[in-house]
């Protein structure tokens, strides 16, 4: 059986999801190093986000896959195929801009039907292929408005319907949270999430919320000063970052001073303060190292441990926060929320978890 | 929805029309004409030459000024055949820079000598095809208010109670006013000519661009005296405005209205044609029934009544090769630029 | 399948090529002869390159093949993309380059490079290019930028490049090339050497730069009194079309229509039609003179000859443009934005300061440069109304055709008029600054917009009624003049300027239009028919590239737009002839050359209007448009366009009206066959026929009203999706 647009479309299934990959891809702008040298692959199939702080270069390693950037040096490659030098035009590629750029001119049937029209698609065609991406992304029966009249999550799912609709090789999100309020952000990340696994796209997702990285992702790319800083799935990046600036990026992690003593097999004895870990040593030498301590590998107790003083507590429901000071620094440090409340001034027991330290090569 | 690049395409479309649709003026039995005289005059003209002889005319229209600046930008392939109509001056500096073709009609044993005259000064390459004094008019209505006497000559001009009431055009700008400044300097010698404009300038309440403009303000009252050809006034007061035009009393300048073959012509023929058929009294006749009351140059041409009567008028003996080359005139206007123009009044 | 579409495109150029130089006639060809000169086809003077290279005695045609076959292996050999396109591009330059030596060296009476007649020898003679020569030329440019985009210049967007070239070109051709030759006369003296000391002494001249009016009853050089009458009208004309925008837009005023029109009027208005109405109502003898003298005991006085004059009617003039700028800016600013600062409990004068006035500086910077630019490029008034203020304008006229013929000052002059332009644009730059003006953004935004602070709503009423009253009185005298005997003195009624301008006929052969200004008229009408929306493509394509695209020497280009806008029309007349009176580019006599020049002279209003709307509207929605696999071709069409149509409305108005009442560029390249109406009435005025002119001219302000009814219908509003001001329903007794 035909569907009437089944000439110009592949079902999602059947679709052929692309890689992408960059080799030493570099961009400048003027003196301004915007990317430098950067290197990696996205799987088909998988959502990669690229994390970093505003200025890192993440949004312009988007733009160099959509094209709309062009490299000043190294090769981009999209399905094994060099796209270096073609325009967005001619790359199957589709984004998700952070304002949306939805057409204002255009109803939001016109705004999703404006891809497969311009690829020559008949009009009752593409119309029913924008009716039928719409009603994916639960915009049923919205498709006459004005994208004025929608809220901010309906035109979030008008932008991303659109970018949809042309099963593109490879999808592009730039920041698509950014312009919603938190409880529509978790509920558009879910969607966005399922929608990707459903269809098995190749995605590439820009933002500097390490808690949506983590939550979405694959594979996260962790970008700063316009190069790669780590690449890894979530779980690798916050048990085993690369480096300081990953550590503190993504998880909150207490940085603190520790040495390392006697060096077993994978394992080293560090010593902090005067506790002893036995801990991977990650390529550590015998001597000062830095630990990143994450804030729910610290316990509380009434004594024991490091001796240490509540400073601030504050009650989130979920959790308690507290910072603590003690000999190696102020620890912040997450417990449940249903444990018992710890009043500033109060003197605890620090206790460390093996499995939430980790030694960050220098 | 893309109205702007379909309209860019009709637009392109049409282009290609004009283009194509755009006839030359070099084809046989065509020639082209730049008129400098009124278009009134112009068009019967035409019509007339046309009907002698048969021969197609392509007429364009611009003042004398401009004609000469055409024919000079287009001196290296030359679009124009004749030059018909429009002050000397221009014709004589077309001459002069070898712009114009010389040629000797055989209606010239027909011309006033003040016409034949031009065509010698020029060697052969303009000729004078009708005459106008130069001479002032003023605002009868305006006169009245004030309660002053006509005045009939330059000097009474000067009276302190016209202040700010005369007006003439600028030389730098106007034919008809450097006419003015060379007619003064004529009359009165160079020097004492310019202690007179000099004094002159404290009644000027506005030197104006166009040369025949104050006729225009005179009628309207916008000022009480303006200096202009005679025939431009006339054909103020012939519409019905209050004014009287007055030949002065001590003589007065004149201009040419000359004619040119243009130089490398592709028509040189039919150029000739139009040149012997426009000195004939016939077709100079035309230019009183079209409301042009100059001078006309074949002495058998009826004059209109209306016209300024030549005979009447003392005319000076106007040295148009003296004051028409382009040295004499930049020293001159040079020095009326640094001498009357910036006086304070 | 979309690496084949570039390729195809390419390819198509190419084949345009080897049929332009192998089949088309290679000549300028007089189609008013018939079909006689294609007898000897292909041989002869319909003849084709390749023809009349191998048979004929044009030898050095021949030559043209090789860039062409260069071309022709850059697509055809399995080339990578890089090394293909270079060899495009080589193929692409050499063919342009050689194309022009060899147009400007051999000429209609031989060589015109004498060097290389000495190397040569003979006499070879040759005219203007025609179909061919052309079609050729432009197929070497688009290879060009094929081969450009293909080496990825442009993120490797063949459309942007060809579109950036042939702008490029085309200005080269019909602005620079033209200008230069006749400012070069500035440095070359009449024998024709170079004279640089001649320069510095005219240029520096007393009566260009003298102060003598600081310091008694003396007058200032005209360069000051240019510069301080362009300053005055370019700030008055703003602030009066701002006024006019925000009423028409922010107000609930009832007469919006009519002030809209009002607006409207003066541009469609021909030149000395304001001048003289203003000499009737406030000239020494005027109609509001006469009153004040009678009723008040004001003395008469000629205050209107010279600078009060000449602003005034200036202000008249170019505040419709100013006002066509602004209410596209105006309506561009998102409401969202003014009730965030609102929310933010800022005043409707505060949100007016500090965001709505903010955000219109891109609007009022463009307005005030075209104000400026205008006013020191407008001949007209100053010449009826000037009185004895001089200004650059009507010196250059008469340095080109007044009596004392001086073209090396005529272009000294011109060059200080333009050094004026280029410090207007550069004040404006600066003024704008770096920020960003983006309020249309991808992001629907609803909202109502603010409704004008009493002060400002009060200061716009308290501006714009009296100059409405103002205008509906000059407008009153106009419609007037043309019907009543004489204008100023006899006010009988008639309608006999009319018929002679425009009477019809039954005579034996059916309707004949016996009016001597028909022919002019129809002329006129197809001129600017023709001009308008090649003008408007041209210009909004122009500001699309401006801010949307980045490439080495933007700002150049964008001045170069300028520039034919900033220089007299006189000056461009005569460069016009001087420049396409001769081979290669013979264009005189032709409509064409009527339409080029207005195009390229009204481009510039249709460039400032689209870069000022377009730096509204935000990037994304371009580059959404290009992600969906949009061409960019394709984006201007559907996504660009639709947003920017108030400046095309502005564009099309203006180039349209431009093209019917400009006079100083026209006078010079009108010819029998295409004479212009604004010449026609020039003729009039020079003639002291003030009634047919003003008959003329009304019937021009009719037809010009009609057509910006249809352009506006036919262009229809900008849709932004945005909530209207609810109106007021049902009335209550």
């Amino acid at each position: 059986m035909k569907t009437p647009h089944s000439g110009t479309r592949r079902s999602p299934a059947a679709a052929a999801r692309a890689s992408v990959e960059f080799r030493a891809v570099t961009k400048r702008y003027g003196s301004v190093m915007a990317v430098d040298a950067v290197s990696f692959t996205i799987e088909p199939g998988t959502l990669v986000t690229l994390l970093g702080p505003s200025g890192c270069g993440k949004t312009t390693t988007l733009r160099l896959i959509a094209g709309l950037e062009m490299a000043t040096a190294g090769r981009i490659l999209i399905g094994g195929e060099d796209v270096t030098a073609r325009s967005a035009t001619d790359r199957d590629v589709s984004m998700v801009f952070q304002s949306y750029a939805l057409f204002p001119h255009m109803s939001v049937i016109e705004n999703v039907a404006y891809g497969p029209s311009v690829q020559g698609v008949r009009k009752a065609d593409a119309e029913a292929m924008a009716a039928e991406t719409l009603a994916l992304v639960g915009l049923r029966g919205l498709e006459q408005r004005s994208t004025s009249e929608l809220s901010g999550g309906q035109q979030q799912r008008v932008a991303v319907a659109r970018a949809l609709v042309l099963e593109p090789q490879v999808l592009l999100f730039d920041e698509p949270l950014s312009n919603l309020d938190a409880k529509l952000r978790r509920r558009v990340r879910e969607d966005i999430r399922d929608l990707q696994q459903r269809l098995n796209l190749t995605v590439a997702y820009v933002t500097h919320d390490q808690e949506e990285a983590l939550a979405v992702s694959d594979r996260i790319i962790v970008m700063a000063h316009a190069q790669v800083a780590q690449e890894g799935s979530p779980r690798e990046l916050y048990e085993a970052p690369a480096s300081l600036f990953v550590a503190e990026f993504i998880g909150d992690a207490n940085i603190v001073a520790a040495e390392v003593g006697a060096i077993v097999g994978a394992e080293a004895t560090v010593r902090l303060a005067d506790l002893e870990l036995r801990l991977p040593h990650r390529g550590a030498r015998p001597g000062a190292v830095r630990l990143a301590i994450r804030p729910d590998a610290i316990s509380l107790a009434e004594t024991g441990g490091l001796a240490g003083t509540i400073l601030k507590a504050s009650y989130l429901g979920k959790v308690r926060e507290y910072t603590v000071r003690t000999a190696i620094g102020d620890l912040f440090v997450t417990v449940p929320g249903r444990a018992e409340a710890l009043v500033p001034g109060r003197a605890v027991g620090v206790g460390f978890t093996a499995d939430g330290i980790v030694v960050l090569p220098e | 929805m893309w109205f702007g690049l379909r309209a860019a395409a009709i637009g392109a479309t049409s282009a290609v029309t004009l283009l194509v649709s755009a006839g030359g003026a070099s084809a046989q039995g065509q020639i082209t004409v730049y008129c400098s005289v009124q278009e009134e005059w112009c068009r019967p003209m035409v019509d007339a030459f046309e009907k002698e002889t048969g021969i197609k005319v392509a007429m364009t229209r611009k003042s004398s000024g401009e004609t000469y600046a055409q024919i000079k930008a287009e001196a290296a392939n030359p679009k124009g055949d004749i030059w018909w109509g429009g002050t000397g001056d221009p014709h004589m500096q077309a001459a002069e820079e070898g712009l114009s073709e010389e040629y000797k009609s055989p209606a010239m044993a027909q011309l006033h000598d003040w016409a034949v005259r031009q065509w010698t000064q020029s060697k052969g390459r303009t000729v004078g095809i009708y005459s106008g004094a130069l001479g002032f008019a003023y605002n009868t209505k305006q006169l009245a208010q004030k309660g002053l006497a006509a005045p009939k000559c330059w000097a009474d001009l000067l009276s302190p109670k016209l202040k700010d009431e005369v007006q003439v055009a600028d030389p730098n700008s106007s034919g008809t006013a450097y006419t003015l400044l060379a007619t003064i300097v004529q009359i009165m010698g160079e020097d004492k000519g310019f202690d007179y404009l000099k004094a002159l300038h404290k009644n000027i309440n506005q030197y104006t661009k166009s040369g025949a403009a104050p006729a225009k303000a005179t009628s309207l009252g916008e000022t009480t005296v303006g200096i202009t050809f005679m025939h431009d006034q006339v054909t103020m007061i012939v519409d019905g405005a209050p004014m009287k035009a007055v030949a002065p009393c001590e003589g007065t300048g004149y201009e040419i209205g000359s004619m040119s073959i243009i130089k490398g012509t592709k028509n040189l023929e039919g150029a000739k044609k139009w040149y012997d058929f426009a000195l004939s009294a016939k077709a100079q006749a035309i230019g009183g029934q079209a409301k042009s009351f100059q001078v006309p140059s074949n002495k058998s041409t009826p004059i209109p009544p209306e016209s300024p009567n030549l005979a009447e008028i003392k005319l000076i003996d106007f040295d148009f090769a003296k004051y028409g080359s382009s040295a004499e005139r930049k020293r001159l206007l040079a020095k009326w630029d640094a001498e009357v123009k910036n006086l304070p009044k | 399948m979309k690496r084949s579409l570039a390729t195809a495109v390419a390819g198509g150029w190419l084949a345009a090529g080897w049929v332009a130089f192998a089949l088309l006639p290679w000549y300028w060809l007089d189609l008013s002869r018939g079909l006689q000169d294609f007898v000897d086809f292909p041989l002869g003077v319909g003849g084709s390159a390749l023809a009349l290279g191998v048979a004929g005695d044009r030898p050095w045609l021949l030559l043209l093949a090789f860039p062409l076959l260069l071309a022709t292996l850059a697509l055809v050999l399995p080339l990578a993309r890089g090394p293909g396109g270079a060899l495009l591009t080589l193929g692409g330059v050499l063919g342009g380059l050689y194309l022009l030596a060899q147009g400007f060296a051999i000429g209609l009476k031989g060589w015109d490079w004498g060097w290389l007649g000495a190397a040569f020898g003979g006499t070879p003679r040759q005219e203007g290019l025609g179909p061919g020569g052309t079609l050729l030329l432009l197929a070497f440019l688009l290879l060009t930028c094929q081969g450009l985009a293909r080496r990825g210049w442009c993120r490797g967007d063949a459309f942007v490049v060809s579109a950036i070239g042939t702008v490029v070109a085309l200005i080269a051709l019909f602005v620079f090339f033209p200008v230069a030759r006749v400012l070069a006369h500035a440095v070359i003296d009449p024998s024709g050497a170079f004279a640089l000391a001649g320069f510095v002494a005219r240029i520096s001249d007393h009566s260009i730069w003298g102060l003598d009016c600081l310091a008694g009853p003396l007058r200032c050089g005209v360069a000051w009194n240019t510069l301080l009458l362009a300053s005055l009208v370019g700030v008055g004309s703003t602030l009066l079309g701002l006024a006019f925008a925000l009423v028409a837009t922010r107000s609930n005023s009832r007469f919006k229509g009519v002030l809209r029109i009002l607006s409207v009027l003066p541009i469609i208005t021909p030149p000395f039609v304001i001048g003289l109405a203003l000499i009737l109502i406030f000239g020494r003898s005027g109609i509001a003179s006469t009153l004040l003298a009678e009723w008040l005991d004001v003395p008469r006085s000629r205050w209107i000859y010279g600078l009060p004059g000449i602003l005034l009617a200036q202000l008249l003039a170019f505040t419709p443009i100013a006002f066509m700028i602004l209410i596209g800016v105006v309506q561009g600013i998102s409401p969202a934005l003014e009730e965030a600062a609102t929310t933010l409990r800022a005043g409707r004068w505060t949100t007016f300061r500090t965001i709505t006035f903010p955000l219109l500086r891109p609007g009022l910077a463009n307005a005030f440069l075209v104000g400026f630019v205008e006013s020191m490029a407008d001949f007209g008034n100053p010449l009826v109304l000037g009185g004895n203020y001089d200004v650059l304008s009507t010196k250059i006229f008469f340095a080109v055709v007044g009596a004392a013929v001086d073209e090396s000052r005529a272009a000294v002059l011109a060059i200080v008029l333009l050094s004026f332009t280029l410090l207007a644009f550069f004040v404006q730059q600066a003024w704008l600054g770096k920020k960003v003006y983006t309020t249309v953004a991808g992001k629907g935004d609803g909202g109502l917009p603010a409704p004008l602070p009493r002060r400002v709503a009060l200061l716009a009423a308290a501006v714009v009624a009296p100059w409405s009253v103002f205008m509906i009185s000059v407008y009153g005298i106009i419609m007037v003049g043309g019907f009543v005997k004489s204008l100023g003195r006899d006010y009988t009624p008639t309608l006999v300027h009319l018929s002679t301008a425009f009477r019809i006929d039954w005579g034996n052969h059916g309707l004949r239009f016996a009016g001597s200004a028909w022919d002019s008229f129809f002329a006129t009408i197809q001129v600017a028919a023709v001009a308008a929306p090649l003008t408007a493509a041209l210009g909004l394509l122009t500001g699309y590239l401006l801010t949307r695209q980045s490439f080495a020497g933007k700002r150049a280009f964008e001045f170069g737009t300028l520039l034919s806008f900033a220089i007299p029309g006189t000056v461009i007349g005569v460069s016009y002839i001087v420049a396409f009176n001769v081979p290669p580019f013979e264009l005189t006599g032709t409509g064409l050359i009527l339409v080029l020049c207005f195009v390229f002279r009204n481009m510039p209003v249709g460039v400032r209007a689209g870069v000022a709307t377009l730096s509204q509207i935000d990037r994304s929605l371009d580059e959404a448009s290009l992600t969906l696999g949009a061409s960019s071709a394709t984006t201007v069409r559907r996504v660009v366009m639709p947003l920017l149509r108030p400046a095309l409305i502005a564009a099309l108005v203006y180039s349209f009206v431009r093209a019917m009442t400009s006079v100083s560029a026209v006078i010079f390249l009108v010819s029998a066959k295409y004479n212009m109406a604004t010449t026609y009435i020039v003729g009039r005025v020079e003639a002291g026929e003030f009634g047919l002119a003003i008959a003329y001219s009304a019937t021009l302000i009719v037809v010009m009203l009609l057509a910006i009814v249809g352009i506006q219908l036919a262009v229809g509003e900008r849709k932004l999706g945005r909530r209207a001001a609810p109106q007021p329903t049902g009335r209550t007794l």
